[in-house]
């Protein structure tokens, strides 16, 4: 800005204003991010005491562990599929909330409810409503005993985590692509009738092109949000099993740390999954972020 | 626009009802289930319809579980989340749009950065910090070799510890330490014409003036917005929590809803009494959507743009 | 006067700029150094094309901007290092800057609260106030409830209100529509006649300086380039930037070279006989080109247009553009080309190079207008 001087020009009171939450970022944000870097390159004693530099030690030992690699593709595979769902989902729904019509009113209230709804509520409740001998899947069991069971079987334990996540997933995206197609001005709609639009068509040709934006956020904020938030839900839904079929990297990090008590191993772990996330939204804002901004 | 639109308009319909059905299919079943009997359950399994048994599960979880209290807790919790993340975040954000400082840019950086690395990723090594929340001040000491000279002056190095686990304020500083909030405030602010500032000094109002009678007023709407926001965050809050609190006294009631369900495998939990305690625990948030819907909405978007 | 009237009067200030300058960096200039006086109680128009530095200018007296050198001198009281408070000045801005929040009371009433004015005078002021601008009707509505004349109302009242010794206007008309703006132009004439402060006032609107100005002050990218009274700037620009900007349509500009003789454009052709040699460029409004038969100089018509009460012509005089307004009445029977004469007593004479003005730049005395005849 240039036109600066006519700001307020004293000099501690902004230092004064930013020093609360600057020394909480610091200390809950930087220092722990910082210190998870640090450790990753010494053996931590899990009760204090001593430690010992042991160079990119931790990183061979984490790296050379199957159980990390198998976690990591777990991550991916939820990430692409959750986060792919919990914005496709919302889209399409978003497209049929901005119609007018009777439903959509009720719809967009009703849509916001599961931001109040923490996970792990809702994991307890799909825990219940997926359990195979109480739960919806109860009577088809009866019927084909072991169709369902994700207390054995890995991939209807992560079907149920993908849709309590989805579940989760929606008020957000929803809310965020709404606005986005209801920012679309009246006359494009117009102007696309005029040219034999119809509007099925302008699905594809108007509205998708247009809320590019938000739906790059949403999918970029959704990545980071299916790799943090399964948390909640693994522990809440499977626990992890059957058979670890569900540990997540976030999760294996918990076990390892608070259970296991190995801080370097937890640490470098926490390490790769920061580096992980952080070049993968400089990955999308690099290569999509470029192409979607149009000048309205 | 005269046109036919009645096709797409029942395919609209059709694909809301169905988005409704899956949003609240769970909590209607949470509800129905929440009014059986456990026998009953046991016998007829997912109840599809309404019981009578509501209260008496809900005196369960009064009566026979630590909710009550951990609900106190999560309104703690959440409430000085809101409160505190409303604040902060909005001095910092004032302080960055309206001095003349040469580290404004560098300062919003910083702070915006929080928003890439969530607080699950990082919870390992901020439980090392909550538990001792001076250790960064030790290292540092140690590290610049201040220790040593202390040490030799006065007998022994300093070490100072103090624990924040197991309080409200150390369930609640992490989720502080985020973005977002500054973030929101800033675009509001710059939103704001910059003749309204002008004016305001032409009237004679300082920093202190101009942030009580003119920015706070206007901000009301995104103050409320991201109040509902970061309330809802607090409250729904799990992974710190659990970590962050180990007696059951001071956990939040998501963290005591998830400890009703035993670990261990093949018995049927008693599911209507967990089912009333998911209701009374999403109560509270539930009931804030419903009456400040408005300013969640606005939250959502603001927080994006 | 009324008792209402002489409640709000200010003991104006004058205000002495000497060598204010303004620059971002060494190479963005914004005003180089500028000494300038506005007399205590006059109403200055600072006029000048978008990007000239007036707005730079207003905000430097206001306080709102830093000046980069020199003294700012109001009421004798060097104040440039001064917060806007404790300048003694009042403003009114483009879009009002109404609080939104407060309603007309509140917002006329907030310099006067920040300043530690009781309540009980408070509300006699904002009363006072209020009925000088018709606005006693609306104190208790918030600024979105009004019309755009209204809000304007409340913003100048918001001004007034401190009896300010200096009173700047930063373009307050320019979101009105053209009913409003003539309408409000005609009020701020009579406000400023009853109150009495040191108006500044920023305009790009010639016709806003031309009727409220005592004197207008003409910037050119940061540089005065004329300070004077509107009568002064109209019958003698001081250089072809004053010529083009003042007068609608504006002042003719021909290229022209004197050979000793005569005036002579590119083909030889002479509009005016001077003994001056050197190449000029020679002046003249629309309205004193004399056309009709007889007349020495031939131009070719491009197109006419009709406005009822008198005809524009644009023609081509030897290749350059030639502005003709033809006098109430007129008939021009011409259809492709005009004779025409130039009255040397309605010429002005510019330095080819550096486009200043040259005073006394034909023999004959510069007589006044009335005396001029149309020949038809």
């Amino acid at each position: 800005m240039r036109s600066d001087s006519s700001l307020f020009s004293n000099r501690w009171l902004p230092i004064l204003l930013v020093t609360p939450l600057m020394l909480l970022i610091v200390l809950f944000f930087y220092v722990p991010v910082f210190q998870a870097f640090y450790w990753s390159f010494f053996l931590e004693q899990p009760f204090g005491g001593s430690s010992e530099f042991v160079g990119l030690d931790n990183f061979r030992r984490v790296l050379s562990d199957p159980e990390f690699w198998k976690a990591g593709a777990r991550t991916i595979v939820f990430m692409l599929s959750a986060s792919s769902l919990a914005v496709a989902l919302p889209l399409i729904l978003a497209i049929a909330a901005d119609r007018k019509i009777r439903l959509s009113l009720p719809a967009r209230n009703v849509l916001v409810w599961p931001k109040g709804v923490a996970g792990a509520s809702i994991g307890v409740v799909f825990a219940f409503i997926f359990n195979p001998f109480v739960g919806l899947m109860a009577p088809l069991n009866q019927m084909f005993p072991g169709i369902w069971a994700p207390g054995i079987d890995g991939t209807d334990a992560f079907l149920t985590l993908v849709m309590a996540h989805v579940w989760s997933g929606i008020p957000f995206n929803f809310v965020i692509l709404l606005a986005g197609l209801r920012s679309i001005p009246h006359t494009m709609y117009q102007a696309a009738a005029m040219d034999g639009a119809g509007p099925w068509r302008r699905i594809l040709d108007v509205q998708l092109p247009l809320i590019m934006p938000q739906l790059f956020l949403t999918l970029v904020l959704e990545f980071t949000e299916s790799i943090t938030s399964a948390f909640a839900l693994i522990d809440t839904i499977t626990g992890g099993g059957p058979g670890g079929s569900t540990t997540l990297l976030v999760y294996k990090i918990y076990v390892d740390g608070f259970r296991g008590y190995d801080l370097s191993g937890a640490s470098t772990q926490t390490a790769i999954l920061m580096v992980f996330v952080l070049a993968l939204a400089a990955c999308q804002f690099a290569f999509i972020g470029r192409r979607i901004n149009y000048e309205r | 626009m005269i046109e036919n639109a009645r096709s797409i308009n029942i395919a609209a319909g059709l694909i809301l009802a169905i988005g409704m059905i899956y949003i609240i299919g769970p909590l209607y079943l949470t509800l129905s289930t929440a009014s059986q009997s456990f026998e009953d359950m046991l016998r007829n399994g997912l109840a599809w319809y309404p019981g009578d048994q509501l209260l008496v599960n809900m005196g369960k979880i009064f009566t026979e579980t630590r909710i009550p209290i951990q609900m106190f807790n999560s309104l703690i919790v959440a409430s000085s989340n809101a409160f505190a993340t409303c604040v902060l975040s909005l001095l910092s954000a004032y302080a960055i749009v309206y001095f003349r400082i040469r580290w404004a840019g560098v300062i919003f950086a910083l702070i915006l950065a929080t928003i890439m690395l969530p607080l699950d990723i990082r919870v390992i090594t901020t439980y090392q910090v909550a538990s001792n929340i001076f250790s960064p001040l030790n290292a540092v000491l140690d590290v610049t070799g201040l220790n040593l000279l202390i040490a030799s002056a006065f007998g022994a190095p300093v070490h100072l510890e103090l624990s924040v686990l197991n309080t409200h304020f150390g369930l609640v500083a992490p989720l502080v330490a985020h973005g977002t909030g500054t973030f929101l405030f800033r675009q509001f602010f710059l939103t704001l014409p910059k003749d309204l500032f002008k004016a305001a000094r032409m009237d004679g109002a300082g920093p202190i003036r101009f942030l009580f009678d003119i920015l706070l007023p206007l901000s009301r709407a995104s103050f409320a917005a991201l109040f509902v926001l970061t309330f809802l965050s607090g409250w729904t809050q799990y992974l710190w929590p659990l970590v962050g609190a180990s007696t059951p006294d001071m956990q939040t009631a998501v963290v005591g809803l998830a400890r009703l369900v035993p670990d261990a495998d093949g018995q049927v939990p008693d599911f209507p009494m967990i089912m009333a305690g998911a209701v009374l625990v999403s109560l509270v948030p539930l009931s804030m959507i419903a009456l400040l819907q408005r300013y969640l909405v606005q939250g959502l978007v603001l927080s994006e743009k | 006067m009324t008792a209402i009237d002489s409640a709000i009067r200010a003991a104006a200030a004058q205000i002495e700029l000497i060598g204010v300058t303004k620059a971002y960096d060494a190479k963005t200039v914004v005003i180089p150094p500028m000494d300038v006086v506005l007399r205590p109680g006059e109403f200055t128009v600072i006029l000048g094309p978008s990007g000239c530095g007036k707005s730079t200018l207003l905000q430097m007296i206001a306080g709102l901007e830093r000046v980069s050198g020199g003294k700012i001198i109001l009421g004798g009281r060097e104040v440039q290092d001064l917060e806007p408070k404790h300048r003694g000045c009042a403003m009114v801005f483009q879009n009002y800057a109404l609080y939104p929040h407060m309603t007309v009371a509140e917002n006329m009433a907030y310099s006067l609260k920040v300043a530690g004015v009781s309540k009980p005078d408070r509300a006699l002021r904002v009363a006072t106030v209020a009925k000088m601008l018709g606005l006693a009707d609306y104190l208790e509505r918030k600024p979105g409830q009004l019309s755009g004349g209204q809000r304007q109302r409340v913003a100048i009242g918001r001004a007034i209100i401190r009896e300010p010794g200096v009173l700047l206007f930063d373009e307050p008309l320019s979101n009105l529509d053209a009913q409003l703006r003539h309408d409000m132009r005609i009020e701020l004439a009579d406000l400023h006649r009853r109150i009495g402060a040191t108006s500044v006032f920023v305009t790009h609107d010639q016709v806003e300086a031309m009727t409220l100005a005592d004197r207008i002050l003409i910037l050119n990218k940061g540089r005065v380039e004329q300070f004077d009274t509107p009568k002064v700037i109209y019958h003698h620009p001081a250089s072809v930037f004053v010529a083009k900007f003042i007068g609608a349509p504006p002042m003719n500009i021909l290229d022209v070279t004197g050979d000793g003789t005569a005036l002579r454009l590119a083909d030889g052709q002479a509009v005016a006989r001077s003994t001056r040699t050197g190449r000029f460029q020679l002046g003249i409004r629309p309205e004193d080109v004399a056309a009709g038969p007889g007349g020495p100089i031939t131009a070719t018509i491009r197109y006419r247009e009709d406005l009822g009460s008198h005809e524009i012509i644009e023609a081509d005089l030897c290749g350059q553009q030639l502005r003709i307004a033809t006098p109430f009445g007129a008939e021009i029977d011409a259809s492709s080309t005009l004779s025409l004469s130039f009255p040397t007593v309605r010429l002005h004479l510019f330095d080819g190079e550096t486009g200043m003005a040259i005073a006394d730049a034909f023999e004959e005395p510069q007589a006044v207008r009335q005396s001029v005849k149309v020949h038809l």
